[in-house]
């Protein structure tokens, strides 16, 4: 098969690298890790080796409480390729962690009627492939 | 502002390929004849090119697409470079080739990209080739179409100022009517709110009618410096400003969702030309999706922030209005072939100033604007001209 034509259809799965393996490890543990700087407090998703706010190098990870709020959404009705065609419609969300970043993601289950601009959301590690979990989100109830 | 290339550049040629549905015709051969016909317009032999500046071809295999069109077109430039900002390219590469004129690397540049995003790659192709440009890490295994960053700030621009979806509509529906005077233009049937509205949901809040169409094409432009303009051309088209602004790169960094860039892309466009909003006569603004365009309206400074809605539903951004934009149909009605597409905006806007635009010319064009963006508004490009090289 043309290897173009392939790769359409296998979802993308994310390639961790120096900067991201601690997050991609954390996740397979059920924990979304962020960077907190030392030198000033900043708090980052996604995970680079310096502070985008001071550039230091002294960044400690820890595990966010999974509590955010939804900031957007938008519910996915034309999926981007056949990969993700079995799984439309499905609601793709911009979270703003209860420790002050802002990351993308994606609801767990379909009850967008209940889906709302600051509607409690929390984290729900989902497994995509064998060394591979999401963080993906779900409404608090 | 020190050493500005206001008025120093003029395009002097633009053409274009046939557009829409254009089978067996490859991203080279469209951008070629593209170039072939913005050096007959500009009276120019290809010999006289010296710089060339494109976009990448989706459907093309050619990493350095400026390169690969110089050979087909048996040029040997002393200045190349194939940009990549996205849907922001056509706006970086104007103001590029405008500053490599003014500072001597090169005498004439053609700027062109053309693609076969339609009859090229197969519909799943296309929009997994445009889903790719998402970082595969942290956005792209959530199943990001490309319009799902764009929906996102329509979405939150709906909540915070009350912007509706029939607003959101009429801006497809002006463009239709601006298509349907248009020859070439790929959709020319005449449309309204409520067929928008019943179109398929995309993205929420965007439906099938709110999103740019897939198409194959290729604009090419020549530009010169001011000095050499008036040999080729009795109407040279004067770059009299430029600015850009790259905000962010993944979507969830945005500053904010409802104000773009593109407030300093074109803050910076404005002073290098000496003009404001209010000046501007006619206006190319990229409009992937009708939100968009809305929120462009507001950053450009052509209304206030959270009132484009009611704007653009009391008739300003067509004939008679404050700001008439994309003419020609832009890329929800006239074509969109991916990267390629917002170089029509630049022709349409420089065929206005030339006021060769016939039944569908802007009255007194003197002054435009051409705004293109990319990749969820991290890529911002203003570009003014004007029939005036001094203001």
């Amino acid at each position: 098969m043309n290897k173009a034509i392939k790769d359409v259809l296998e979802k993308p799965l994310p390639i961790p690298d120096g900067d991201s393996q601690a997050l991609w490890d954390g996740l397979k543990n059920g924990e979304l890790l962020l960077q907190h700087c030392d030198d000033c407090g900043h708090v980052q998703y996604y995970q680079q080796r310096i502070c985008r706010q001071c550039q230091s190098v002294n960044l400690q990870h820890k595990a966010a409480s999974g509590r955010g709020t939804i900031h957007s959404f938008s519910v996915v009705y034309r999926a981007p390729g056949p990969a993700f065609k079995e799984d439309v419609p499905y609601a793709v969300l911009l979270i703003d962690l209860e420790e002050g970043p802002r990351m993308i993601s994606s609801l767990v289950g379909k009850d967008f009627d209940a889906l709302d601009f600051d509607s409690p959301v929390k984290l729900k590690t989902i497994k995509i492939a064998d060394e591979v979990c999401l963080p993906c989100f779900e409404l608090v109830s | 502002m020190a050493n500005s290339l206001r008025g120093k550049v003029a395009i002097v040629g633009v053409g274009q390929s046939p557009t829409g549905c254009v089978p067996g015709r490859s991203p080279l051969d469209l951008t070629a004849e593209a170039t072939l016909n913005a050096l007959a317009d500009a009276n120019m032999e290809k010999a006289e090119i010296d710089g060339v500046l494109t976009g990448n071809a989706f459907a093309s295999s050619f990493h350095r697409f400026s390169v690969a069109l110089s050979e087909y077109l048996n040029i040997q430039p002393s200045y190349s470079n194939t940009l990549q900002v996205s849907g922001a390219t056509a706006g970086a590469a104007v103001n590029t080739a405008a500053a490599a004129i003014h500072s001597g690397l090169a005498d004439t540049v053609l700027v062109a990209c053309g693609d076969s995003l339609l009859t090229g790659m197969t519909p799943d192709l296309a929009m997994r080739a445009m889903t790719e440009s998402r970082d595969q890490q942290y956005e792209m295994p959530f199943g990001i179409p490309v319009a799902n960053t764009f929906a996102m700030t329509a979405h939150r621009h709906m909540k915070e100022y009350g912007t509706t979806s029939e607003q959101m509509a009429q801006v497809a529906v002006t463009f239709r009517e601006h298509a349907s005077r248009t020859p070439g233009a790929q959709k020319t049937e005449l449309i309204t709110v409520d067929d928008v509205i019943n179109s398929k949901m995309v993205s929420s809040p965007y439906r099938k009618l709110d999103c740019s169409l897939i198409s194959d094409g290729a604009a090419a432009l020549i530009l010169t410096s001011a000095e050499r303009a008036l040999d080729y051309t009795d109407t040279p088209i004067y770059i009299l400003g430029g600015g850009e602004y790259y905000s962010h790169e993944h979507i969830f960094l945005m500053p904010e969702l409802t104000q773009t860039g593109a407030v300093h892309s074109a803050q910076k466009a404005y002073e290098m030309a000496g003009v404001t909003a209010a000046d501007i006569d006619v206006a190319g603004i990229y409009d992937c999706f009708t939100g968009t365009v809305l929120m462009m309206l507001e950053d450009l400074g052509f209304c206030k922030k959270g009132e484009s809605g009611g704007f653009v539903e009391d008739g300003h951004i067509t004939y008679g209005g404050q700001i008439p934009t994309n003419t020609h149909g832009g890329m929800l009605s006239y074509a969109h072939p991916g990267i390629p597409a917002a170089w029509f905006h630049f022709v349409e806007v420089v065929r206005q100033l030339r006021s060769s635009c016939g039944k569908r010319q802007v009255a007194n064009a003197e002054l435009g604007l051409v705004h293109t963006l990319g990749a969820g508004f991290s890529t911002q490009a203003t570009t003014i001209l004007g029939t005036q090289s001094t203001r």
